[in-house]
């Protein structure tokens, strides 16, 4: 069993780790021989499953796979340490991530190179005054002038060993990305930037112990059934007419956000006959004049869990969101930048609670 | 009897502060010894394997310095030549909390006087603090002391054979590849470079690799010292928050770092000087720690540090004020003192000076709108709470069973107590249940 690349793309792999390791510790990831998947199936909250082209993030003509199973390599990965040890190779000259062992435990370990810490050769602060004064010099006292030692030209080796469990293709057959009826609405959604942060407001305001909240709400916290104090939750609801609702209502307030002229995107024709695209659920929706309340697909889904969905967006993606009324929110989130964008693609499941 | 008294200027009392700090990394307590040339600040942690000291000259850092002994009436912690005591460095450093930034422009401190109250007639064992500052404002601080003799770690710099001096800068840019599980730092060069290895010797759970710490080595060339001499392949291994502390001060005040130290297992100095301020920080090295895989952690298998003076300090302190001086010293004196505290609780101690240490919490982003590109927007919020309970998840098993999906929600990836919850279940009282209903049921009504 081997596996070794070179890193291509540090940056977006980081920000992709980042994203993965706020919904879940640990992470399912498979070597392809064309693709990278990340699946992040936590007990409770939202499911991702990620594809990537290899050369998303890796350099393909680098990438060595080889394994006994069809040449697939199955890891169980601790997320946030990855996420951690590619920190270190944002600004790398270069950056290696190899399958290896150490005494019984495998491990993925990654070697980067870099040629300078401080950018500039004058912001080390160098303070070499004459030598052998051995007195450094006080705070604000800094010499700009002094001589400074040129800019560094020397080579920087940091190595990160992250241990990892190497699963059987076997252990992972049962694993399916789950299944929804069609979507009522697709519609792209607006900058995540902006989504995040109202939704987090939102969620301030009627989490339990703002002054917003509803009495009644924290009243009845210690009778209610071993389990309350959940996270508020929002409302999320689009149309087919380019519109997305965000709201939140507790007993006290009741505050909404609307989006207009957002894109409802079309499916494509070359994979389903017109006569079953005019029998989709979405086409229904579309038929359904605008400002009829019957044309709006609806969620509500927790708040704080929406927040850490959300969090993909420091890789500035295009969003597709899919909506099964009272169902199911689905994102398909597309990365920019890559050379077929259709194919590198995470899909986050969100169920919907009851009302 | 002895008497001490020395005043600050606001650019020293910047530096007392940072030097309280980082001493506060290594242990509660910090201890006062005050000569005549100088005023020693130290610290010996609880394990006796790390001795941080910062030496303040007595003519150079203070503004004035006073200090003197009577030797007719010699109390505790009063030698021929020196004055020794300890206070509680969170009651010290809560003292100078945000004064050092003079935030507040026209009543910050101008000037701080420290006086030591040794008089049997004065009072009880006080250090008493002035913070004179700007419209007349005086906020005075009366703290306590102990009178203690004064442990030293030794460290004989002349046989030292291994010694190497580098900017800070470059450490702390090494420090920041390690994971925040990382509890210990191997150093040792070869061709040329210099590599820094974090490890952690307790032994995380057999079977359990994922939690296994990460392994995180990083090496350096030897030109960015200023001079390395040092053997080649000469492991040598220090605890790292120990090493992160010393180089976090060193930092603040951009002193070039000198590393002194021999053969593993013995000790290992950090020291750098500013003007009239001399550091030094002795700490247990252990050597060939790679491949010791002890049961047992690191601080309590490494040596102690040898010690210069070994009188039981607990039995001096229990001397001091409370037994025998308690009887013979009045109560502190009733004439009103010139100089009230402006607050009325005086050494409001012991308040978090943990939190300034602690690394800051992510920025948070209020603003409806997007602020310029900075990654930290998009981690998850930090106003959370606890998980909530009632959630559906998707069960990727298709497992209908709700009640067991609660189970495990209630109980994540801990197989073992979702198992005894399971067995808890078969006796009859679900978990979920309270004591208040089971005795419901159970009487009569």
């Amino acid at each position: 069993m081997r596996f070794r690349t070179k890193l291509t793309n540090a940056e977006t792999f980081s920000k992709l780790t980042a994203s993965l390791s706020s919904l879940g510790k640990t992470c399912w990831m498979r070597l392809e021989p064309g693709n990278i998947r990340f699946t992040i199936i936590p007990d409770q909250g939202t499911q991702v499953w990620a594809q990537l082209p290899i050369d998303a993030i890796f350099d393909e003509s680098s990438y060595i796979l080889e394994s006994n199973s069809g040449g697939i390599i199955n890891l169980e990965v601790p997320i946030g340490a990855l996420h951690r040890a590619l920190r270190s190779a944002v600004d790398a000259k270069s950056a290696q991530l190899r399958l290896t062992q150490k005494g019984r435990i495998p491990l993925l370990a990654l070697t980067i190179r870099t040629l300078s810490w401080a950018p500039g050769s004058n912001a080390l602060g160098i303070i070499t005054t004459a030598p052998g004064t051995g007195t450094g010099t006080g705070p604000g006292s800094d010499t700009p002038n002094g001589p400074s030692r040129p800019g560094r030209e020397r080579e920087t080796v940091i190595t990160q060993e992250i241990p990892v469990k190497v699963f059987h293709e076997s252990a992972v057959e049962g694993l399916h990305e789950p299944r929804c009826r069609d979507p009522d609405v697709h519609i792209i959604l607006p900058s995540l930037g902006q989504l995040k942060s109202i939704s987090e407001r939102f969620t301030k305001l009627a989490s339990p112990g703002h002054g917003f909240a509803s009495a009644a709400d924290a009243a009845t916290k210690p009778t209610a059934t071993g389990a309350s104090a959940a996270a508020p939750k929002l409302e999320l609801s689009a149309n087919m007419h380019g519109a997305l609702r965000l709201a939140i209502a507790t007993d006290a307030l009741r505050i909404s956000s609307v989006w207009t002229d957002l894109v409802n995107p079309s499916l494509d024709p070359g994979q389903l006959s017109q006569g079953e695209i005019e029998r989709l659920p979405s086409e229904r929706m579309r038929a359904v004049p605008g400002d009829d309340e019957a044309g709006w697909a609806r969620v509500r889904i927790d708040g704080r869990d929406w927040g850490k969905v959300l969090s993909v967006g420091r890789l500035s993606p295009r969003v597709v969101a899919s909506f099964v009324h009272e169902t199911a929110l689905i994102l398909y989130v597309y990365l920019p930048g890559t050379f077929n964008e259709e194919d590198s693609c995470l899909t986050y499941y969100i169920n919907s609670y009851a009302a | 009897m002895a008497s001490l008294s020395f005043s600050l200027s606001p650019e020293a009392i910047y530096q007392l502060h940072d030097a309280l700090m980082c001493l506060g990394r290594f242990g509660d307590n910090v201890s006062f010894e005050a000569e005549f040339d100088l005023l020693r600040l130290s610290v010996l942690n609880s394990t006796k394997t790390a001795y941080a000291a910062f030496a303040f000259d007595a003519d150079k850092f203070f503004e004035s310095y006073s200090f003197g002994v009577d030797r007719r009436n010699m109390s505790a912690g009063v030698q021929s030549h020196k004055f020794c005591c300890q206070v509680l460095i969170k009651a010290l450093v809560s003292v100078f909390k945000g004064r050092a930034s003079g935030r507040n422009k026209d009543t910050s401190v101008e000037r701080c006087e420290f006086e030591l109250q040794d008089n049997p007639d004065e009072t009880e064992c006080r250090l008493v603090i002035r913070l004179i500052c700007g419209l007349g404002v005086i906020k005075l601080y009366k703290l306590t002391y102990e009178p203690v003799y004064v442990q030293h770690a030794t460290f004989d710099r002349s046989r030292a054979t291994n010694e190497w001096s580098i900017e800070p800068k470059f450490l702390k840019e090494v420090t920041d590849h390690f994971g925040p599980s990382a509890e210990q730092l191997d150093i040792y060069s070869e061709h040329g470079k210099t590599v820094f290895t974090s490890f952690t010797t307790k032994i995380a759970d057999g079977k359990e690799i994922l939690r296994q710490p990460v392994h995180t080595s990083v090496a350096i060339d030897k030109r960015d010292f200023e001079y390395y001499l040092a053997e080649d392949n000469r492991h040598i291994a220090i605890n790292l928050k120990d090493f992160k502390a010393v180089l976090a001060h060193a930092d603040i005040v951009h002193a070039r770092l000198t590393a002194r130290f021999t053969t593993p297992c013995r000790p290992l100095q950090f020291a750098y000087e500013l003007e009239g301020v001399k550091s030094e920080f002795t700490l247990m090295t252990r050597g060939e720690a790679v491949g010791d895989d002890g049961p047992s952690s690191s601080r309590a298998a490494a040596p102690q540090l040898s010690a210069r003076q070994t009188p039981a300090p607990v039995q001096v302190s229990q001397q001091g004020p409370t037994a025998t001086d308690a009887s013979r010293m009045p109560p502190p004196s009733s004439r009103s003192r010139s100089l009230r505290p402006l607050t009325g609780t005086p050494a409001r101690a012991s308040q978090t000076p943990a939190e300034s240490q602690r690394p800051q919490p992510p920025v948070e982003f209020d603003s409806l709108f997007v602020p310029a590109d900075d990654d930290r927007q998009w981690d998850v919020s930090n106003d959370e709470e606890a998980p909530a309970e009632d959630e559906l998840g998707w069960d990727a098993t298709g497992d209908k069973d709700t009640f067991t999906a609660s189970l495990r929600t209630r109980v994540p990836n801990e197989e073992s107590e979702a198992a005894e919850i399971g067995q808890e279940e078969e006796t009859g009282i679900p978990p979920t249940q309270r004591i208040s209903q089971v005795t419901l049921s159970a009487l009569p009504t």
